[in-house]
């Protein structure tokens, strides 16, 4: 009432003005809501998704990684916490930085040069950096006790795997290395990420997706820095979401039995480079396997320090080659193929003699036998006992090459055992076909000559060698080798056994096996058999020597010690055990260590005895149990 | 001694109970939503003290009824020059924060001088335009006092430097202005004075943190651990909040420490997230309703000084909220301006309570008292 008159008379604001101001405010406050319009309600499902994932923050939580035991429980590999000491520069940097390097130089035993590259990444403001790895138990008390002092340090803790027995099993049980980035890009969509572990040799390699397990995820809620809220508020707010425990690695249980391993490590001591296998040829089980020059699969797990690394690439000994598994010139122990494909396909007599002179004259050529005078007249069953080159010559010079292949075929030769660790090498057997391509004159009738003394182009490894005397030792049943006997968990309960498995019956007659094993037990057991330094007192052993050519003779006969060691002959040794119910059948391959007899069959010799003279057994029951000085945690 | 005891019943009778009851519900949600930033921020009672500054608040807004607005008409001039030796004292003998130097430490209380200039510019435009009782639309030069008295005002904030004040005092006073009117000419040379500013004021005038933030407003996901983050987790806040709210004292990004200023510049959020699109309807129409009170005691004001008040108060609270909400949901970029009577912190709280105590004032005296 009294407005109008006021404010009309001096012109002060009148209506029109206000309504300007009011329309004014309805659009600004009618953009603020259109604004809140969209971000809560078109929008709010989506940022209500960004604000949860704002606060829960996934930690990958590692599986423990499956032990490996051997037939008695003996670990071969297990894991154990490795502490490492990590500094975080942004913290760290907010305070004394001097006072702490001082102090972690006096804990950690820091070099001058470690110091001042951690002053320099400090100052730097770095990611986070580990200053040792692998520290002492007292190191971390000592770190823990200080921790007050210590602002922007932190002791991280990760499962470190620990091989007890060191290089006496490592190229079967293998070790771990870290993923690089081309194999990252196949295995991140399984799961494994920069800085994992993956198995990188033997069954660590062979059995990764058995022994790793799954990976877990702790969902913890964090505040905006990052910093977890207890377990309290997480189970609040995740409920049950908020752990996926990870599944653990299961265990593997081995045919292998460590003392027999230490056994054959022990007995190749004196012997630089070469390959064993023992096995039971009733099964296919393997006792042990053995490659040397062996390495420690502890140093090469994780940061291998680079000399360890330069002097294992620059060894001429090849200690990263699993030598068991690897092919060479089988020599000798190659006759039991040529003696069957004689009495089988050339139906040889066993009882016809062959004059041996010392040499077999084929197409204007010699070739000769091992021993210069020759021996005389000899039988089948006498050839095997005495190595006898000529009478094999004259068989494969009968019968030619064709025979000869087929039965090394039958053996298991020239083909993978399926014993899938390391790579194996599956061998050759020379066939006339593999000369047409690989000869440069083709097919000679001759290499038949070559190729029953298992020299030439024949090439077999001692796995192979282990399995084909196994037929012979237990009645022509050729088995694929079983390293894993059972997979279980890590409270013991067995998930799956392997059974043995039948590769091939060899199909061949009692009395064919018979003349074979004769030879090979008169071999073992008749003064002046080639491996009469391999007998037992108790126990009937039976077995093949081979001494390998690794170079052609020539005209000169040189003595082997006084050749280049490369050129040196191979040493072989197989055989069974007892002779009449083989237990056990062992072939020792010895590189460039000269007469199969001398040097193999003393190392196949002492492995025997450890296997059957229980005393012996107990005294390396102890060496075993004493192997592992490091502690370890289940 | 008579009229005396009736001059206390009348201006009993003449309480506002409108704006006392919009001002008590706004009071109420901000000590409601500074209680669950009080848990945000590791315990302290925020709440509590900002139910003390209310508490005086409300004293002064009481003291303030006393007298007739029409003393603050005489005095606007000398009011004006004190606020004005108050920031010269700023920047002689301020106390420095975060690389800016904006307060009086008054022993008991960091003083905020440049809030008291808002007060002072509307009590200026009042007395002027009060003064003049011009019917044609001004011109520039018809207001060079005001222009120079603001704009020493204004050159004195922005030496502290506080751009975000001295842009919300200017457009406070351009709104007396414009409301006034403005003659077509003057509105065409102010425009190119803006025109011309905003490129000046990019290269010389703005702090490189003032440049970030613009910059960071104009993309919002480039740089997500720089100027925008803020802004960035707090639209998640406000987003997140839905229709009804994660509830009072759950919202995480609040909660977990997400929005930085979150008991102060960006107390919003906190209101958002907790209470939804919901509770900010709800906030928005409160202020609404202060704005159009504000605007209604204008009009039932019995002198133009009384209007200009009314219109002052408003554009205060309109500038405020606006800039505030938009750019704690993204809208413009930040420049530090507190929400009136949720934003925690006592400089703030006071400044309003002085200005709704002029409008009260103005709403009591609108008719004489005998």
């Amino acid at each position: 009432m009294n407005l109008s008159s006021q404010n009309s008379s001096g012109g002060t604001p009148g209506d029109s003005r206000y309504r300007w101001l009011y329309i004014a405010v309805a659009v600004a406050f009618a953009v603020l809501l259109g604004r809140l319009w969209y971000l809560q309600i078109l929008q709010g499902e989506t940022y209500h998704r960004v604000s949860t994932q704002n606060i829960v923050r996934n930690v990958e939580e590692d599986p423990p990684r499956g032990r490996i035991f051997d037939r008695n429980g003996v670990k071969l590999a297990g894991n154990r916490t490795a502490y490492d000491v990590v500094v975080v520069p942004h913290i760290l940097r907010q305070h004394d930085v001097e006072e702490v390097v001082d102090r972690l130089r006096r804990h950690l035993n820091l070099t001058d040069q470690r110091v001042d590259d951690l002053r320099s990444s400090i100052a730097n403001e770095d990611g986070d950096l580990t200053v040792r790895s692998d520290i002492t138990r007292g190191q971390v008390a000592a770190l823990e006790t200080d921790k007050m002092y210590l602002p922007g340090v932190e002791v991280h803790s990760h499962a470190k795997r620990v091989y007890p027995l060191d290089e006496i099993v490592a190229h079967l049980v293998g070790f771990m290395g870290e993923v690089n980035q081309k194999e990252l890009r196949n295995l991140r969509d399984v799961g494994y990420g920069p800085g994992d572990y993956i198995g990188r040799m033997g069954l660590e390699e062979a059995y990764e997706g058995v022994l790793r397990g799954a990976p877990g995820i702790d969902r913890q809620v964090v505040n905006a820095r990052g910093i977890s809220q207890g377990s309290e508020e997480t189970r609040m707010m995740l409920g049950q979401l908020h752990e996926v425990e990870p599944m653990p690695g299961r265990d593997l249980v081995l045919n292998i039995d460590a003392r027999l391993q230490l056994a054959v490590h022990r007995a190749m001591s004196s012997y630089p480079s070469g390959g064993a296998v023992a096995l039971d040829p009733s099964d296919g089980s393997i006792l042990a396997m053995y490659s040397k020059p062996s390495f420690n699969p502890n140093s090469w797990s994780g940061q291998l320090a680079s000399h360890e690394k330069m002097e294992a690439d620059n060894d001429p000994f090849k200690p990263m080659l699993d030598k068991t598994v690897n092919a060479y010139f089988p020599g000798s122990v190659f006759k039991i193929v040529g003696a069957w494909a004689g009495l089988d396909r050339a139906k040889f007599s066993p009882d016809e003699e062959v004059d041996c002179p010392g040499y077999y004259r084929f197409g204007g050529r010699r070739f000769r036998c091992w021993k210069w005078g020759g021996h005389g007249e000899v039988d089948m069953a006498e050839a095997l006992q005495h190595s006898c080159d000529v009478y094999f010559y004259k068989l494969a010079d009968e019968m030619g090459l064709e025979p000869l292949s087929e039965h090394a075929f039958r053996f298991g030769f020239g083909q993978r055992t399926g014993v899938s660790i390391n790579q194996e090498s599956k061998g050759r057997v020379p066939t006339r076909e593999w000369h047409r391509r690989h000869s440069p004159n083709g097919y000679q009738p001759g290499f038949a000559l070559n190729v029953v003394l298992g020299q030439g182009n024949t090439l077999a490894t001692p796995l192979q060698v282990a399995l084909a005397y196994g037929a012979v030792a237990n009645g022509g049943t050729l088995w694929y080798p079983r390293i894993v006997d059972r997979i279980q968990t890590g409270e013991g309960r067995v998930l799956y056994d392997v059974e043995p498995k039948v590769r091939k019956k060899l199909s061949i007659e009692d009395a064919h096996l018979d003349v074979i094993r004769r030879g090979l037990r008169r071999a073992v057991n008749r003064e002046e058999g080639t491996a009469y330094d391999a007998r037992l007192e108790e126990i009937d052993v039976a077995g093949k020597t081979g001494t390998a050519q690794v170079h052609s003779i020539g005209e000169v006969r040189i003595q082997n010690r006084n050749k280049v060691f490369r050129l040196r002959d191979h040493a072989w040794f197989a055989a069974y055990a007892p002779a009449e119910d083989p237990e056990i059948v062992v072939a020792v391959f010895l590189e460039h260590a000269g007469h199969g007899g001398q040097e193999a069959g003393p190392v196949v010799k002492h492995i025997m005895e450890t296997y059957f003279d229980p005393s012996n057994e107990a005294a390396l029951a102890r060496k075993v149990d004493g192997v592992s000085p490091r502690p370890e945690e289940p | 001694m008579r009229s005396n005891t009736s001059k206390w019943r009348i201006l009993l009778r003449r309480i506002d109970w409108p704006l006392v009851v919009i001002v008590v519900a706004l009071a109420g949600i901000g000590i409601l939503n500074l209680s669950s930033a009080s848990q945000a921020s590791g315990g302290f009672n925020l709440h509590l003290t900002q139910t003390v500054w209310f508490l005086l608040g409300t004293g002064v807004v009481t003291v303030m009824c006393v007298f007739d607005y029409r003393v603050f008409e005489r005095w606007a001039y000398l009011l004006y020059g004190g606020v004005l030796l108050l920031l010269v004292g700023v920047l002689v003998v301020g106390t420095e924060l975060n690389g800016s130097q904006r307060w009086l430490n008054l022993g008991f209380f960091l003083m905020q001088p440049s809030e008291l200039l808002k007060i002072g510019v509307i009590l200026v435009a009042a007395r002027y335009f009060h003064d003049r009782e011009q019917a044609e639309p001004y011109r520039l030069r018809e207001l060079v006092l005001p222009f120079s008295l603001v704009g020493a005002g204004i050159f004195l904030v922005v030496q502290q430097p506080d751009l975000g004040t001295s842009l919300v005092i200017l457009i406070i006073f351009m709104t007396s202005v414009v409301f006034e009117g403005l003659h077509r000419s003057s509105i065409a040379a102010l425009g190119l004075a803006a025109l011309v500013a905003v490129p000046v004021g990019w290269t010389w005038g703005m702090h490189d943190y003032q440049r970030q933030r613009v910059k960071a407003f104009v993309n919002l996901t480039e740089d997500r651990y720089g100027a925008s983050w803020q802004v960035r987790q707090s639209v998640i806040a406000f987003g997140s909040g839905r229709v009804w709210g994660k509830g009072h004292g759950e919202g995480t990004q609040i909660q977990k420490g997400f929005v930085p200023e979150h008991e102060n510049d960006f107390i919003a959020s906190n209101w958002g997230e907790e209470h939804g699109f919901a509770g900010m309807v709800l906030l928005l129409g409160l202020y609404g309703a202060l704005i159009g009170r504000a605007l209604t005691i204008s009009r039932r004001a019995r002198d133009t000084f009384g209007a200009h008040i009314g219109v002052g108060v408003a554009a205060f609270i309109f500038w405020h909220v606006l800039v505030n909400i938009g750019m704690v949901t993204g809208l413009v970029p930040v420049v530090g301006l507190t929400l009136p009577l949720l934003s925690y912190g006592g400089s703030s709280l006071l400044t309003t309570f002085i200005a709704l105590g002029l409008l009260m004032n103005v709403s009591m005296r609108a008719r004489p008292l005998h």
